[in-house]
């Protein structure tokens, strides 16, 4: 019974969590919160990990029960996500690695939102909807791959809509997004902005220039209160994000939705998705708040799964990497993660066939 | 007492007491690199070069660069920071934590790390003060994360 031990810091929440056999024992966070009105920078959020990682760790283990002896695996992000947040956390990882002489693998931030998701909510294989500060995709498993189905074309969901909190001078405690959906529930009128969804994509830089311009100008004569600012970017964002799940849900036949990343604690954006879901007769599968923001505990089970299949990330191979490797072609669009499935996971995680370790191939269960 | 190491110990070297091509001398350095081959390497990509046959011979450096030494007509900035540990296997825990992350802005700046001994060695070669002054705080506060960490949870286990 394996206990794997996560790092996770690749923006402004950084967690350690503790998981075994798909069970969390521990799971503590801290969240670096810039005043309102201003967003985080990479400098100051590295220091702010730095800080308290080394409490986080211990609070884990003493969460868990467990001592260092009793863990059997390090995990932690490899990337994507922001440089020097991503290394301040990764040196740690190393560090007990070494110190304790345990196996270290390196995660995708991303595979570690999805496995969380479907540990927690018992998806099988289900259309993802991965909504944060930083990414916004819809992944798919399609043919033995994940696959993007859709993305965004430019920036996250997330990013709009913590961008458009600092026009606002709205609070970032606990978070922009969370400040942003109570204000939309005392919103009334509907204000009208450019709608971009792109075949199986999104776009809402457009969005965001757009609401920004017309913010001041409508709060100024009083034609809109902030409320219903909020309300119309949430109503015209997460219809946009329906749409394309919806695309790539008809596409694959598939029968199940998850929803992961701190967009998706917005209890608005799961009723919209819960309603489209039931108009197609499938399901929506969706976890709370511990697990849908980062956390180090999606590191670990993500990790956990690594481990199991075999998979360890040699010190030389474990620097930090801010973005994800490769869109190898328009056509054939694949999110190329880090190998790592027990063969029995529908929903393998894998690298292009060509480029795997043939005998890592046989164990993954995706040929 | 691993802060008041890193205080005593640090050795600010502003004349290059090596230069990167040197590294690789086995006479000069007893210890050999403790840092897994490409990682904690500069890629430095001159425009128009090719990489030089001898880069592979650098320690520490990756297979297709050319060290910053070898373009002409550019004039360098150096430093070199010396680490004492306690002993050889936590200065080794320290290079191994600390040389996997690649430098940005690599055509311009480049990182070596070594130990020698019980001895944490760094040095950096930089074209611009500013990117030097930056990496070299960084490090330090990288270096400071992992001196704490092996205090807080070391000493490590018997191997």
């Amino acid at each position: 019974m394996p206990a794997v031990l996560g790092f996770e810091g690749s923006a402004n929440k950084i967690g350690v969590g503790v998981v075994r056999d798909g069970k969390v024992l521990a799971n503590p966070r801290r969240t670096y919160v810039t005043a309102p009105g201003t967003g985080f920078l990479p400098g100051d959020t590295a220091r702010h990990h730095r800080a308290v990682i080394l409490d986080l760790l211990q609070e884990a283990l003493t969460e868990a029960g467990l001592t260092s002896q009793d863990i059997d695996c390090i995990a932690y992000t490899k990337g994507p996500g922001m440089g020097a947040p991503l290394a301040s956390v990764a040196v740690v990882a190393r560090t007990v690695a070494q110190l304790w002489n345990k196996p270290l693998v390196g995660v995708n931030h991303c595979i570690g939102h999805i496995e969380m998701g479907r540990l927690i909510t018992g998806a099988i294989s289900p259309t993802v909807l991965y909504v944060s500060g930083g990414n916004t995709q819809v992944i798919s498993y399609s043919e033995h791959r994940y696959r993007i189905f859709g993305e965004t074309i430019d920036i996250a969901v997330g990013n709009c809509l913590d961008r458009f909190a600092r026009v606002l001078k709205i609070s970032n405690d606990p978070s922009p997004g969370y400040n942003i959906e109570q204000m939309a529930k005392r919103g009334k009128k509907l204000v009208e902005l450019p709608y971009t969804v792109k075949g199986m994509d999104v776009s809402f830089s457009g969005i965001l220039s757009f609401i920004e311009d017309v913010a001041q100008k409508m709060l100024a004569t009083g034609e809109c209160t902030p409320e219903d600012l909020c309300f119309s970017l949430q109503e015209t964002v997460f219809a946009m994000l329906v749409e394309i799940t919806e695309r790539a849900m008809a596409h694959c036949g598939s029968k199940e939705a998850l929803i992961v990343g701190g967009v998706g604690c917005n209890v608005r954006l799961q009723e919209m998705m819960a309603a489209m879901c039931q108009e197609r007769g499938a399901q929506l599968f969706a976890t709370d708040e511990r697990f849908c923001i980062d956390n180090g505990a999606m590191i670990a089970q993500a990790g956990w799964e690594m481990f199991q299949a075999g998979h360890r990330t040699p010190l030389r191979e474990s620097g930090i990497t801010q973005s994800v490797a490769l869109r190898p072609s328009f056509s054939e669009r694949l999110l190329l993660l880090t190998p790592g499935a027990s063969p029995k996971m529908t929903f393998c995680c894998t690298m292009s066939l060509d480029l795997l370790e043939p005998q890592l191939a046989p164990s993954m269960g995706y040929l | 007492m691993a802060e008041g190491g890193l205080e005593g110990g640090a050795a600010v070297d502003m004349q290059a007491a090596h230069s990167l091509g040197h590294t690789a001398d086995g006479a000069d350095s007893p210890t050999s690199c403790c840092c897994p081959g490409d990682a904690g390497a500069v890629a430095v990509i001159p425009s128009g070069a090719h990489p030089a046959a001898r880069a592979s011979e650098v320690s520490g450096w990756s297979k297709s660069t050319v060290p910053l030494t070898q373009r002409p007509g550019i004039r360098h900035h150096r430093f070199a920071l010396t680490v004492p540990f306690p002993t050889s296997l936590e200065a080794e825990i320290a290079c191994g934590s600390l040389a996997p992350d690649a430098e940005p802005h690599r055509g311009i700046l480049g990182k070596d790390l070594k130990v020698s001994g019980c001895m944490l060695e760094v040095h950096w070669i930089s074209e611009d003060s500013r990117l030097l002054r930056i990496s070299i705080m960084n490090f330090l506060d990288q270096l400071a994360l992992v001196v704490n960490t092996i205090k807080r949870f070391g000493p490590p286990v018997s191997r």
